[in-house]
């Protein structure tokens, strides 16, 4: 049974000048523990479609099922808890809260979903452990690099255990060298047994996932 | 970390542009405080200033304190007031208006006040009082207020010749010799009345003989007396008098002489409401706009909507309650000039203050800038409520 | 004209041809009186040598600030008719008494000078100049309140428009950063910070006064509807709207320029370090 299954969505956006079919009739199954990457040109809908499954976004047809829950009959809020506890999300420009530093970037999606201080202590330091920055848990995201800064946001989206971790070009900020310890971060964290989705230009990244899958035109291609 | 942490901890990252927020909220804090003071204060003074003139209850004729006409056989009434078992002390007052002459100086219009009792406090600031073994002796002994004797060059011993005009009496009154015995402070006197206050004696010496009816009587109760029997014991006296407690007279004050300070009162303290929340409303908005990415982002990873508002609420709560906090001292400091503006006013007496502190003012304040504050947050928190993760993330990523 | 210290309205049937009075609008409105209608005066409650006089006009009194509390019940007769009614039979000079005579100076000559002139000639009486001076004039009062209270709500709007430029040079620091290092000078990017400055200040104060004029309206007809009376409460006049104007324009330069002047200030590299 698919951790997430996208059966037939497509993704309109109506705009002035007329609607923009961002993605067309995409099927996709994600499986437990499984690592897909996604690429494809510019503006082909591969991040449209990673909003769908990471339950950022609902399609305009098609249906959408996570861990068997139609995620369209669902309420925001209930979304929202999906993203909370069984979805980790990594952003391309990281979005680490300026003022907070990163051991409080990891902390606060495990204070929303409702641990105690203490667990959300021991959490983070695993965690920041787990991504090489123990050191740096004061550090505010401006006396970080960039790849310092994913790193982080990766330790963030794991903080609650998900099922799947998805991933916006996450390497799309740094150099290649940075990139390639992120990339390998992205293993560790398959390897655990999360979910891995992941949308790159990056042929490095890309080659690294148990199943690539290509887009154009906002069509899955063979 | 609580909304109220992650609130703060916005505020000390936008140092700047938090510190001004809260300048702006402080100094338009500042004037909605002293709106609130204004809009009872005069009032608040004015009763404060009856009060402390020792009386508690006036009697005037039939036609209102507005009228001042003089009392038909006061003498008798001011003997059955005094009678009366509440009643503690009695005075009786007339005003006319006068002419002073003093030698060398053109003739100057004053009020002449003839009072019953020597011995009636008047702040004595240079010379005796009407009581003194001196004054008693004299005809005509008479204190004289500070503008007074400026405006003369008068100092006590001093030599002045009083015309009183009264209206509707068409026959010339003589002029009567008077001798300036001290320089006084009146309750009621302007910063530039000019006053003289004298015996009844001399009164009705200057009215041309035949005693003088007062125009008002000034009543007060003994203490521990119920309120209010006082007055009504001396209302039966007399079918034709109007008696007025001090509460009374605030009151009338309050219909009739206050209306500007009120409506001013209530304009500038809506307008200051309006302002702040725009103020606070609008810095709130930009800020968010400029943290869409950020917000986006914790909505995506699963941060709800309630601890995004909470968030937010708790932002606009830390500029206006800072901005409050620091309005009071600065309201206060800035009551004091806008009072010394006011007080220039003419007519207004020397004691009286148009912002005067009460602590209801201060809870008023409380809540406006409480709703102030929530009704600020209200767009922004609709904003972030509204706001499409998936096509904010796509933006902040192309722009 | 006399003063009149009290009259008392009574509505009777016609006798003679009376003499002509105008009532006050507002009395007009509270006796419900009307154009052609006959009424007696009289100065006391018991209507003791009233007179009959028919209305021959309604007007209105020329409005007061100082008494726009007060019920504006009035009515103007002829002098000698108000001289009947008012004087003392007992005192034969009551009929050659009036309470103030109100004079009009040829051209040129100072109230102040004539005044302390006449004075002087005829003691016992006081004369003086309608118009107040500056130290007696309760409008000059609240004028100078008024403008305290401008200067602070100015102060309060600057601490505004200073935030509001703080965050715009924030938004824009890269944007700056990159525009110095491709060669644009301080002085230029002042330049434009400046300008926007203006145009917000410039934009915002027309809208003020745009707002000011179309509230003029609505609050003089509130109060006027509250107080019964003809008094203008409020007038926005090109002078203020100039003043308004000339006074936003420098302090919004200077927000821009404040704003952003620690940022143009920082060395170019030091702009992209966050």
């Amino acid at each position: 049974m698919p951790l997430v299954e996208a059966r037939d969505v497509s993704r309109v956006f109506p705009m002035p000048a007329g609607p923009v079919v961002a993605l067309r009739n995409v099927s996709l199954a994600v499986d437990a523990g499984e690592y897909v990457a996604i690429t494809g040109p510019s503006g082909c809908g591969k991040s449209t479609l990673l909003h769908l499954i990471g339950c950022v976004d609902t399609p305009s047809s098609g249906s959408l099922l996570f861990e068997r829950r139609d995620t369209s009959q669902l309420s925001e809020a209930e979304r929202g808890r999906l993203r909370l506890t069984r979805i980790g999300f990594v952003f391309q420009r990281f979005f680490l809260l300026p003022m907070l530093s990163a051991a409080e970037n990891v902390e606060l999606p495990q204070a929303e979903a409702g641990a105690t201080a203490s667990e959300r202590r021991a959490r983070t330091r695993e965690l920041l452990d787990y991504v090489g920055l123990a050191d740096r848990a004061d550090h505010l995201p401006s006396q970080l690099s960039g790849g310092e800064m994913q790193r982080v946001a990766i330790a963030r989206a794991l903080a609650n255990r998900p099922a799947l971790l998805v991933a916006d070009e996450p390497t799309g900020e740094l150099d290649d060298e940075t990139g390639e310890h992120v990339a390998a971060l992205f293993d560790r964290v398959n390897a655990g047994g999360t979910a891995v989705l992941v949308v790159t230009h990056n042929p490095a990244l890309a080659a690294r996932a148990s199943r690539r899958l290509a887009m154009k035109s906002g069509r899955l291609v063979e | 970390m609580t909304s109220f942490a992650l609130a703060w901890r916005t505020a000390k990252r936008y140092r700047a542009r938090t510190l001004l927020a809260i300048a702006g909220v402080a100094v338009i804090g500042a004037l909605l405080f002293d709106m609130l003071l204004l809009s009872r204060g005069l009032l608040l003074s004015f009763a404060d200033l009856l009060d402390s003139s020792g009386f508690d209850i006036r009697v005037v004729s039939g036609e209102g304190l507005a009228a001042r006409l003089p009392i038909a056989d006061s003498a008798r009434l001011a003997d059955d007031i005094r009678r009366l078992p509440d009643v503690e002390h009695v005075l009786m007052i007339r005003i006319e208006p006068a002419t002073v002459l003093a030698t060398g100086k053109p003739p100057r219009g004053i009020s002449l006040i003839g009072s019953s009792d020597a011995e009636q406090s008047w702040r004595i600031v240079k010379g005796s009082s009407l009581g003194s073994p001196a004054a008693a002796a004299e005809a005509c002994p008479v204190l004289v207020t500070r503008p007074l004797a400026a405006a003369l060059g008068l100092t006590p011993g001093d030599s002045v010749s009083i015309n009183v005009r009264p209206p509707g009496v068409a026959s010339a009154l003589p002029a009567v010799a008077c001798r300036i015995f001290g320089i006084a402070d009146f309750a009621f006197a302007t910063n530039d009345e000019l006053t003289a206050v004298t015996t009844m004696e001399a009164f009705r010496q200057a009215m041309g003989g035949g005693q003088p009816d007062a125009d008002l009587v000034l009543v007060s109760s003994k203490p521990g007396a119920p309120p209010g029997r006082a007055l009504r014991a001396i209302a039966g006296l007399r079918t034709s008098l109007r008696a007025y407690s001090n509460e009374d007279v605030v009151a009338q004050f309050n219909r009739n002489g206050f209306a500007y300070f009120r409506q001013i009162s209530l304009v500038l303290s809506s307008l200051t409401m309006v302002f702040a929340f725009l103020l606070v409303a609008t810095l709130l908005t930009v800020s968010i706009n400029q943290r869409l990415g950020e917000i986006a982002a914790l909505r995506a990873l699963g941060i709800g909507r309630p601890r995004i508002a909470s968030m937010l609420l708790w932002e606009s709560a830390l500029l206006v309650g800072g901005g409050g906090l620091l309005a009071l001292p600065l309201g206060q400091l800035l009551a004091l000039v806008l009072d010394r503006i006011l007080r220039q006013m003419p007519g207004i007496p020397e004691r009286m203050h148009f912002f005067v502190f009460e602590p209801r003012a201060l809870a008023i304040h409380l809540v406006l800038l409480m709703f102030t504050a929530a009704a600020a947050a209200v767009y922004p928190v609709w904003l972030t409520a509204r706001l499409p993760i998936a096509d904010t993330l796509r933006r902040e990523v192309l722009g | 004209m006399a003063a009149l210290a009290l009259l008392v309205l009574l509505t009777v049937p016609l006798s003679a041809d009376p003499p002509a009075i105008l009532v006050s609008r507002q009395l007009a409105a509270r006796a419900r009186l009307a154009v052609g209608d006959v009424v007696t005066l009289a100065v006391d409650a018991g209507g003791t040598r009233g007179r009959q006089f028919r209305i021959t006009g309604i007007y209105e009194p020329t409005p007061d600030p100082m008494r726009f509390t007060a019920d504006r019940l009035e009515a103007r007769l002829h002098l000698p008719d108000v001289l009947d009614l008012t004087a003392d039979p007992a005192d034969p000079a009551s009929r050659e008494a009036v309470s103030a005579i109100n004079l009009e100076l040829a051209g040129g000559a100072k109230p102040n000078l004539f005044a302390s002139d006449l004075m002087a000639q005829a003691p016992g009486i006081v004369v003086r100049p309608t118009a107040r001076s500056a130290t007696d004039d309760p409008f000059v009062v609240l004028d100078r309140f008024h403008v305290a209270i401008s200067v602070v709500t100015m102060v309060a709007g600057t601490a505004f428009l200073l935030a509001l430029m703080v965050i715009r040079a924030e938004e824009r620091r890269e944007t700056v950063g990159i525009l110095r290092l491709v060669g644009i000078s301080r002085r230029t990017l002042l330049a434009s910070v400046a300008i926007e400055g203006l145009v917000v200040a410039a934009i915002g104060a027309a809208f003020g006064i745009l707002l000011a004029y179309v509230s003029e309206g609505l609050v003089n007809r509130v109060f006027q509807a509250r107080y019964d009376t003809a008094l203008v409460f409020v007038r926005v006049t090109p002078s203020i709207a100039l003043r308004a104007i000339v006074v936003a324009a420098p302090l919004g330069i200077l927000a821009g320029i404040g704003a952003s002047w620690t940022l143009l200030r920082r060395e170019v590299l030091t702009i992209f370090h966050r």
